[in-house]
């Protein structure tokens, strides 16, 4: 027993060190997302090229849809652009989120809505328009309630409004391919389904 | 070419390092006295080959050659040549650089210093000590090249140094860090030496102990100034954050800690032997856990270098047989050891024992604080996050019982104490403490029951205690005129770093309880009152340093009775290189409380954001640091560290000094 003792320390640091190699493996920066699974939180956001236009989540809801987090000033956003636009070209229904950074708005401060409009348009022309339509978030309340910590960020939405996948980062071939891809053949199948 | 010389160096080195770690431990297992022999010039060989490594690094650096990588990526022309210096070991690879540099440094320092020991013990020290810097070198030069260049496309300008990092705290607080790190692989190769050896009487401990005493030096020192420029770089008056990074400096320094107690019970008792090599083999392996832990990614932290997962996979490899190794060699070679000693409930060794089993309470408290996530992840139970809450909880409740033993230790001898006589000056220092602690609160107009009082109390009784003993000790000598002259240095350095953690313990209590802090609006002119102060802003100008550019404003501070007591110049600097804003806060420090202001954002209408604080006692807690490490100074000055032929008669004194 007591011999056995000293090999103790030896055991907890050989149990310590599986635990270093798979943290290796894993992204210390990867977060569930508190949204998943569950329904779309409620809304009533004016549409980004039309104003007068306000979207609600029942005028989303029918066909299994991809919900893009983004804005002209996050390179990473622009340069997913144009392979999101083959997946729409592809019948994939993506629609944006327009998150709005320069300005604060706990701060009161206001943005020219004009302004940004033709900057969305020209880039939309540039890079290819990946989106049905886009949702001015100016105020940020659904990128909150969504757990947006960042952009660009994709939420895969069912037919009937429940969040099924929450994707932090670009959209690429290769993450398509290997992560998305699947999910959104999955729900994608089920659409029109009633429960 | 200097740079290819610091690389060509660097490949010596690590071939000198391999010699030192084959040819001393071949003699030692053959009895091969030359071979021996070479263990002292080859570990000085070592060290110089790596000297000329970092000096052409820094060369690299102050020419600003920007077709070595580590150079561009971390430098800039504009950058003062002392950042330039530092800078030099501000990213991974040239902090790893630093690291061997010291690594090398202490094993010279060895193999300088060991006259007293035994050849065949020195030879197995510097050939442990080879084995580590094999396997740093090895890393550096294969998976981290601090000399890599990027020709033939290289840019004409750097990409400057990190803004937080230009500051006078990040010039000392790494090398000091690492040498408190890289320290413990001294006492690491001292109780491998032992474990190979097979031999556990109390000399290794005695050789150990000023090894131990002056890696915790420089880790103490380290962890001190790392807080110091936190607090005052950050810009929001927060002086430790329990990040992972800072953690990973805490463990070994606990473990160090509760190292140093237990090798001097293992010294003067012989006994808690397996405990106290098991301690030393520790205090490495978290210096080496956390290296790993800042350099591979597998935790988030605001310190980490860039995320490698092959390095992590070399650096792990390493640990494996290092730390695995080791703990390997201890579960074999501590089946056969006996503790003889003896010793009642109330002595000396059961104080330190119990002194022992708090740090490594604490210990475990911070280990599985910082790596509970990742385990939580891992074992795939979702990802949660551990922070200050925990933490503070749980090293409120363990250091109320820690600091009352603290108190009683020093008075309690070895082997047996009996209760009557201690009586008398406890109740002394219990009574004298009361009176301290609440007449302190009562000069502050705010007696009640609070963290203060609970901490200026323990303080008041650690440090009460720490003099009152050390009084009794010199008039012992017949008187303490006299005795002020015959007590051991290292009684003095126990006393004052006691009196260290007591001061530390009254900051931290103080400044938690009654800290203060504001955001406000200010235009010029305004005045806002905080906790008895009144703060005036009467400027915002432009600022144009050498690579940055900002704001600076002038803020004077007055008392409650209108006298002026400062004007206080805060800034916001804007880095144009790097593009990015830091604060530079304004700090009035004064021992019994800091008047802190950070200078925020422009607002509209020609206002600024700022933050105020007056911070009661905060300077205590980096004074309590500073004598902790005062104290381990005081104690490596003592005698008997350095007469080893003397020891056996110090010894004997010392038994006699302290029945």
């Amino acid at each position: 027993m007591r011999k056995l003792m000293f090999y103790i320390p030896l055991a907890l640091f050989l149990a310590l060190t599986l635990f270093l190699l798979s943290g290796l493996f894993s992204n210390p920066m990867e977060r569930e997302s508190v949204t998943t699974d569950k329904p779309l939180p409620a809304f009533n956001l004016p549409d980004l090229m039309n104003p007068a236009l306000r979207w609600q989540p029942e005028q989303l809801l029918g066909e299994t849809f991809l919900l893009n987090v983004w804005g002209t000033w996050c390179p990473t956003c622009n340069a997913e652009l144009s392979f999101m636009t083959e997946l729409r070209e592809q019948g994939v229904k993506i629609v944006g989120l327009y998150y709005v950074l320069p300005t604060d708005p706990l701060l009161g401060e206001r943005f020219d809505l004009a302004a940004l409009q033709a900057d969305v348009s020209s880039k939309l022309q540039q890079r290819g328009n990946p989106y049905q339509f886009n949702i001015l978030d100016a105020e940020r309340s659904l990128a909150l309630d969504l757990g947006v910590s960042g952009a660009p960020e994709t939420f895969i939405i069912d037919s009937l409004g429940i969040v099924r996948a929450h994707h932090i980062g670009d959209i690429n071939p290769q993450v398509w391919r290997s992560k998305l891809a699947p999910l959104y053949q999955q729900w994608h199948q089920q659409d029109g389904a009633k429960p | 070419m200097i740079a290819e010389s610091g690389q060509l160096a660097l490949t010596f080195a690590l071939a000198l390092a391999m010699l030192l770690a084959v040819v001393p431990l071949y003699g030692s297992f053959t009895g091969n006295q030359r071979a021996l022999l070479q263990a002292k010039p080859l570990a000085i060989g070592l060290f110089l080959f790596c000297l000329l490594a970092k000096l052409a690094l820094v060369h690299a650096f102050l020419t600003n050659d920007f077709t070595v990588i580590n150079v561009a990526t971390n430098s800039s022309s504009i950058l003062p040549w002392y950042y330039q210096i530092t800078a030099s070991f501000g990213s991974h690879e040239g902090s790893m650089l630093l690291w061997i540099l010291m690594l090398a440094g202490w094993t010279a320092l060895v193999a300088v210093f060991s006259k007293g020991l035994p050849l065949l013990m020195q030879g197995r020290i510097l050939g442990v000590l080879g084995l580590i810097n094999i396997g740093f070198i090895a890393f550096s030069l294969f998976m981290s090249n601090p000399f890599a260049r990027s020709l033939p496309f290289y840019p004409v300008e750097g990409m400057d140094l990190n803004p937080l990092l230009q500051d006078f705290g990040m010039i000392i607080h790494p090398p000091l860090l690492y040498m408190g790190y890289v320290g413990f692989a001294v006492s690491f190769a001292f109780a491998i030496a032992a474990l190979i050896g097979g031999k556990f009487d109390s000399t290794w401990a005695r050789w150990a102990r000023p090894w131990t005493l002056a890696a915790w030096l420089f880790l103490t020192l380290g962890i001190m100034f790392g807080s110091w420029w936190a607090y005052h770089e950050l810009g929001w008056g927060g002086w430790w954050f329990w990040d992972p990074v800072e953690n990973a400096s805490f463990l070994p320094w606990l473990v160090g800690t509760a190292l140093i107690h237990s090798l001097a019970v293992t010294e003067k008792r012989g006994t808690f032997k397996s405990w106290t090599v098991l301690l030393a083999l520790a205090a490495f392996s978290l210096s080496l856990v956390g290296a790993f832990l800042v350099r591979s990614g597998v935790l988030v932290s605001v310190h980490s270098f860039a995320a490698d997962p092959d390095r992590g996979i070399f650096l792990l490899v390493f640990l494996l047989l290092v730390i695995g190794g080791s703990l390997a060699l201890y579960a074999v070679r501590m089946n056969s050891v006996r503790s003889q000693a003896r010793y009642q409930l109330f002595s000396r060794e059961v104080m330190l024992w119990g002194n022992n089993v708090f740090l490594l309470t604490a210990t475990l408290v911070v280990f599985l604080g910082t790596l509970f996530p990742l385990f939580h992840k891992e074992l795939g139970l979702g990802t949660i996050s551990i922070g200050e809450p925990f933490f503070n909880q749980m090293f409120y409740y363990l250091t109320i019982p820690f600091a009352l033993l603290l108190g009683l230790g020093p008075w309690v001898r070895w082997k047996q104490q009996p209760v009557k006589p201690l009586l008398g000056p406890l109740s002394l220092i219990a009574v004298a403490s009361l009176i301290l602690a609440t007449g302190t609160l009562a000069a502050m107009q705010s007696v009640q029951a609070n963290l203060a009082l609970l901490g200026l109390l323990l303080g008041a009784w650690v440090g009460v205690s720490a003099l009152y003993e050390l009084y009794q000790r010199l008039s012992q000598f017949g008187s303490v005129t006299k005795g002020v002259f015959k007590l051991q240095a290292s009684h003095y350095g126990m006393t004052i770093a006691h009196i260290g953690f007591a001061v530390l313990v009254v900051g931290v209590a103080m400044t938690k309880t009654y800290s203060t802090e504001r955001d406000v609006r200010m235009q010029i002119n305004d005045s806002i009152s905080l906790a008895g102060y009144t703060f005036t802003l009467l400027d915002v100008y432009p600022l144009d340093g050498a690579n940055f550019g900002g704001e600076a404003a002038e803020i004077a501070v007055h008392n409650s009775q209108g006298k002026f007591i400062s004007q206080l110049h805060a800034e916001k600097r804007f880095y144009t290189i790097q593009r990015t804003v830091m604060t530079e806060s304004a700090v009035h420090a004064r021992l019994s409380r800091d008047l802190y202001v950070s200078l925020g954002e422009a607002l509209p209408d020609n206002a600024w954001a700022l933050r105020l604080y007056v911070k009661p006692f905060v300077r205590w807690i980096w004074l309590g640091g500073l004598l902790m490490a005062l104290g381990a100074l005081v104690a490596l000055l003592d005698k008997r560290y350095r007469r080893q032929g003397a020891v056996a008669v110090a010894l004997k004194k010392e038994n006699i000094a302290n029945a």
